[in-house]
C-alpha cells in the first residue's frame, strides 16, 4: 500500500507487465536511453534490454505499423507517442488497420496506443489537444482516460492484458502532480498486490442530490473544486469520473440523472464534436422524464488551441466556468 | 593536370571510405558529391569563392545577430516572458544563413525549427520573432502559436507545424506551382536528421524529383534528434546515399563553414532556378546546446563529442578567424558587427515586449478566411 504520483503509476504499470509476460514490448522515440520525454520509462532499457525498449527513428506511421505487425503474431507492444498530437500521423494504421482487423476475422490486435495529451500551460496548438474525438466514433477501439494513480495503473494492466486496440490517454498535467496536493479521492492507496481495474465502470467521487456533473480527465479536478464551492452555497453536486470512454459507462449516467434530474457534462476537448455530445444524446433518447432542465456542456471553444496565456484561458474550461455552469443548473 | 583542377573535378570515392566516413574528420575542407552511384570528394578552394567584402559582412551580422537572437531569447524564457517552450539552433547559424543568403526575395523559404538564421536574413525582423515567442500581438500569428512553429508571409517564409516531416510535401508543392508559372523561382526547405525517417520525407522528395521541382533540400544533420543517437535514426553512412534512391544530385558538406554552405546551395538553387529539378544537401553540424530549453542535454550527450564541435566547429568562431586570417577584415570590424548584431537583439527584444497580449475577445476571430 502507498501513494504514488501518476507518472509513477503508469512506469509500475508497464514494468510490472513486462516483468510478468515477455511478450509485452516498448516501442517510443527516445524511451530507452532517455526514458522517454516524461522519463516514464527511465531506467526500463538498463533492465529490459534494447529488444524490449526499442528507441525508433521519427516515423510514428511506420513503427506503429510494425507494433501492429507485431500484435498480429501474438506479441503485446505499448506504444509511445512523445505526444498525443503526433498520432495523427499514424490515423490510418489505428482507425483503418488496427480498429477494423477482428471485425474482418482477420485476429486481435492487442496493442496499447499510449497517448500524453491535454493541455499543460502554453503548450500551443500541437502539444495539447485531446484526440479522443478523433477516434471516438471508430468500432474496434477502446478509449481510456484514467486521472487517478490507482486507474492508472490498474486499467494500464487492463489495456495490456486486452486483446483490443487500446488508446490509453495520459494527461500531462497529472505526472507530476504532487500527492499531496490532490484531493484525498483523487488519491486512493495502491495496493502492493497486482491489480487490475475494468474498463466501462464510472467512479462516483462524490454524492450529490441536486445536480449531477460527469466528466473525466483533467477536469476532474475543476470538477472537485467547483462542486465545493457549490456546497457552500448550499447546492449538492454528485461528480462521476467516467474513466474510460470507449465503452463508457451507460448506466452510471443514466442512474445519476434519475437521481438529480440535472446534468452537466464537462471535459477539456472541444464542446462541438466532443464525447459529451454521445453522452448527451443517450440521456435524451433514455431519461428524458427524469430531466427537470436541459442537459448543459462545457468545454473548450470550437477554435485550434491557442498558446497565448489570455487566448488559453479563453479557450479551456475553467473552475469559474463549471461554478457558473453548475449556478445556472441548480437555480433552472 | 594539376592538382587543384584534379581536386576540382574531384577524386572518387570508394565505397571503403564511405563505408568508413566520420562526420568530424572526413569532411575537413572537403565536400563529398553524388551524382548517381558516383561519388567524389571535392576539396573547397575557399579562395576562389571569396565574396565581396559587403557580402562577408552581411553574412557575419547574420549569423551574429542570429546567435543574439537566441541567446536573448533563451535568457527572456529564463526571465519567464516565454510562455510554453522554446527550441534553438546553436551551431546552426552558419547552415542556416548561408543557405538562405541565397534565395532572392520573391522566393519562397520553407523553414524547419532550427532555422532562426534562415529567417533572419530573409527578412524577417527579429521583434517580430520575439513579439511571437512571448505570445503578443506582434507576432506573426498575433499570439495563437509560440516558438518557432512560425512563418512571415510578408517575406515568403511559411510557417510550420510541429509534427516533422510535413513541410517536405508542402516545400515541394511550391515548387510546383513556381514551376506551373513558369516563375523560374527556387524554393527552400530543411529537415532534420530525424525528420528524413519520416515518411513525409520520402514521399516529398520523391515526387520533387519525379515532377524535376525547383526545390532544395537541406537535411540539417546535427547529430540528434531529441536524444536519439543517429545510429538508432538510419543504417546508412550518410543520408546523402539517399539521393541516388530518389535520381537526384546530393551534397555532404561541412555545415559549419558558411562559405561553402553558400557556395554548394547557390549553386543548388541557381539549378533548380534553370529547372534542372532538386537537390538534396546534407549539412553536417551539431547541436551545440539542448533539444529545448527544458532538455537536461548533459544525460546523454557525447561529451567528448560536444567539447570538439565546440572548440573546433563552432560557426561563429570559425568565421570570425576565417575573416581576420583571409584579411577580409580587421577585428575592429569584426567587433563592430557583433556588437551591432547584438544591440539590435536587444533593442528588439524590448519593443517586442512592449507588444500586447491578445484580448481572449478575439479568440473566435479568423478562425475561418473570410
Ligand atoms: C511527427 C513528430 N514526431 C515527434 C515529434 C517530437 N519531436 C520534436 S523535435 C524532435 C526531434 C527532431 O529531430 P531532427 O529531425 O533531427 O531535428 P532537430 O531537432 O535535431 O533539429 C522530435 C522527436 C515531432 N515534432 N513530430
Ligand atoms: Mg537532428
Amino acid at each position: 500500500m502507498g501513494q504514488i504520483t501518476y507518472r509513477q503509476a503508469i512506469s509500475e504499470a508497464l514494468w510490472e507487465e513486462m516483468e510478468r509476460d515477455k511478450e509485452v514490448f516498448l516501442y517510443g522515440e527516445d524511451i530507452g536511453l532517455g526514458g522517454g520525454a516524461f522519463y516514464i520509462t527511465k531506467g526500463f532499457q538498463e533492465h529490459f534490454g534494447r529488444d524490449r525498449v526499442v528507441d525508433v527513428p521519427l516515423s510514428e506511421a511506420g513503427w506503429t505499423g510494425a507494433a501492429i505487425g507485431a500484435a498480429l503474431t501474438g506479441m503485446r507492444p505499448v506504444i509511445e507517442f512523445q505526444f498525443a498530437d503526433f498520432v495523427t500521423e499514424s490515423f490510418k494504421m489505428i482507425v483503418d488497420l488496427a480498429a477494423g482487423n477482428h471485425f474482418r476475422q482477420m485476429g486481435p490486435v492487442p496493442l496499447v496506443i499510449r497517448l500524453p495529451g491535454a493541455a499543460l500551460v502554453s503548450a500551443g496548438p500541437f502539444h495539447s489537444q485531446n484526440p479522443e474525438p478523433w477516434f471516438f466514433g471508430t468500432p474496434g477501439l477502446k478509449i481510456i482516460a484514467p486521472t487517478t494513480a490507482y486507474d492508472a495503473k490498474g486499467m494500464l494492466k487492463t489495456a495490456i492484458r486486452d486483446n483490443n486496440p487500446v488508446i490509453y490517454l495520459e494527461y500531462k498535467k497529472l505526472y507530476n502532480y504532487p500527492v499531496n496536493e490532490l484531493p484525498d479521492i483523487l488519491r486512493p492507496d495502491i495496493p502492493s498486490d497486482d491489480y487490475t481495474v475494468p474498463f466501462g465502470e464510472a467512479r462516483t467521487l462524490r454524492e450529490g442530490e441536486d445536480v449531477s456533473l460527469v466528466t473525466f480527465g483533467t477536469t476532474v479536478l475543476q470538477a472537485l473544486e467547483a462542486a465545493d464551492i457549490l456546497e457552500e452555497e448550499g447546492v449538492s453536486t454528485e461528480v462521476i469520473d467516467m474513466r474510460s470512454i470507449l465503452p463508457y459507462d451507460k448506466e452510471a449516467i443514466l442512474r445519476t440523472v434519475e437521481k438529480t434530474g440535472k446534468l452537466l457534462i464537462l471535459h477539456e476537448a472541444r464542446k462541438h464534436g466532443g464525447i459529451s455530445g454521445e453522452f448527451a444524446a443517450v440521456v435524451a433518447e433514455e431519461a428524458f422524464e427524469h430531466l427537470d432542465a436541459p442537459i448543459q456542456r462545457v468545454g473548450a471553444t470550437n477554435t485550434p488551441i491557442p498558446l497565448s496565456p489570455p487566448l488559453e484561458n479563453a479557450y479551456l474550461p475553467s473552475t469559474q466556468k463549471v461554478v457558473d455552469a453548475l449556478r445556472e443548473l441548480a437555480a433552472y | 593536370m594539376s592538382e587543384t583542377t584534379a581536386e576540382r573535378a574531384g577524386i572518387p570515392a570508394t565505397s571503403d571510405e564511405l563505408a568508413r566516413l566520420d562526420y568530424f574528420e572526413d569532411l575537413r575542407d572537403r565536400y563529398l558529391s553524388l551524382d548517381g552511384l558516383d561519388a567524389k570528394w571535392h576539396s573547397f578552394e575557399r579562395e576562389n569563392s571569396y565574396p565581396s567584402f559587403e557580402t562577408c559582412m552581411r553574412l557575419h551580422y547574420f549569423m551574429s545577430h542570429t546567435r543574439a537572437v537566441e541567446e536573448t531569447l533563451d535568457s527572456a524564457f529564463r526571465s519567464g516572458h516565454i510562455p510554453g517552450t522554446a527550441y534553438f539552433a546553436r551551431g546552426n547559424e552558419a547552415a542556416s544563413v548561408g543557405s538562405a543568403s541565397c534565395l532572392r526575395d520573391e522566393e519562397w523559404l520553407v523553414p524547419m525549427h532550427r532555422n532562426c538564421g534562415a529567417h533572419l536574413v530573409k527578412g524577417h525582423p527579429a521583434r517580430s520573432i520575439m513579439a511571437h515567442f512571448f505570445g503578443r500581438m506582434d507576432g506573426p500569428s498575433r499570439g495563437r502559436d509560440g516558438n518557432f512553429h512560425i512563418g512571415y508571409r510578408p517575406k515568403k517564409i511559411t510557417q510550420l507545424i510541429s509534427h516533422i516531416g510535413s513541410m517536405i510535401p508542402v516545400a515541394a508543392g511550391i515548387a510546383w506551382a513556381e514551376k506551373a508559372r513558369g516563375t523560374g523561382r527556387a524554393t527552400l526547405t530543411y529537415i532534420g536528421d530525424g525528420g528524413t525517417s519520416t515518411g513525409d520525407f520520402h514521399e516529398g522528395v520523391n515526387f520533387a524529383a519525379v515532377h524535376k521541382l525547383p526545390v532544395v533540400f537541406i537535411i540539417d544533420n546535427n547529430q540528434y534528434a531529441y536524444k536519439t543517437l543517429l545510429k538508432e535514426q538510419y543504417a546508412c553512412k550518410s543520408l546523402i546515399l539517399k539521393a541516388p534512391g530518389y535520381g537526384i544530385p546530393g551534397f555532404l558538406i561541412d555545415g559549419t563553414d558558411i562559405l561553402l554552405v553558400r557556395k554548394i546551395c547557390s549553386e543548388a538553387i541557381d539549378r533548380a532556378r534553370a529547372g534542372e529539378g532538386p537537390t538534396l544537401i546534407e549539412s553536417v553540424t551539431m547541436r551545440l546546446a539542448g533539444h529545448s530549453v527544458y532538455d537536461k542535454y548533459s544525460d546523454y550527450v557525447d561529451l567528448e563529442n560536444l567539447r570538439r564541435w565546440t572548440n573546433e566547429r563552432d560557426p561563429l568562431e570559425r568565421y570570425d578567424t576565417f575573416l581576420e586570417e583571409s584579411g577580409m577584415a580587421t577585428i575592429e570590424e569584426i567587433s563592430a558587427s557583433h556588437a551591432r548584431a547584438r544591440a539590435d537583439a536587444e533593442t528588439a527584444r524590448d519593443e517586442a515586449l512592449k507588444s500586447p497580449f491578445p484580448d481572449p475577445a478575439t479568440l473566435n476571430d479568423d478562425v475561418y478566411a473570410p
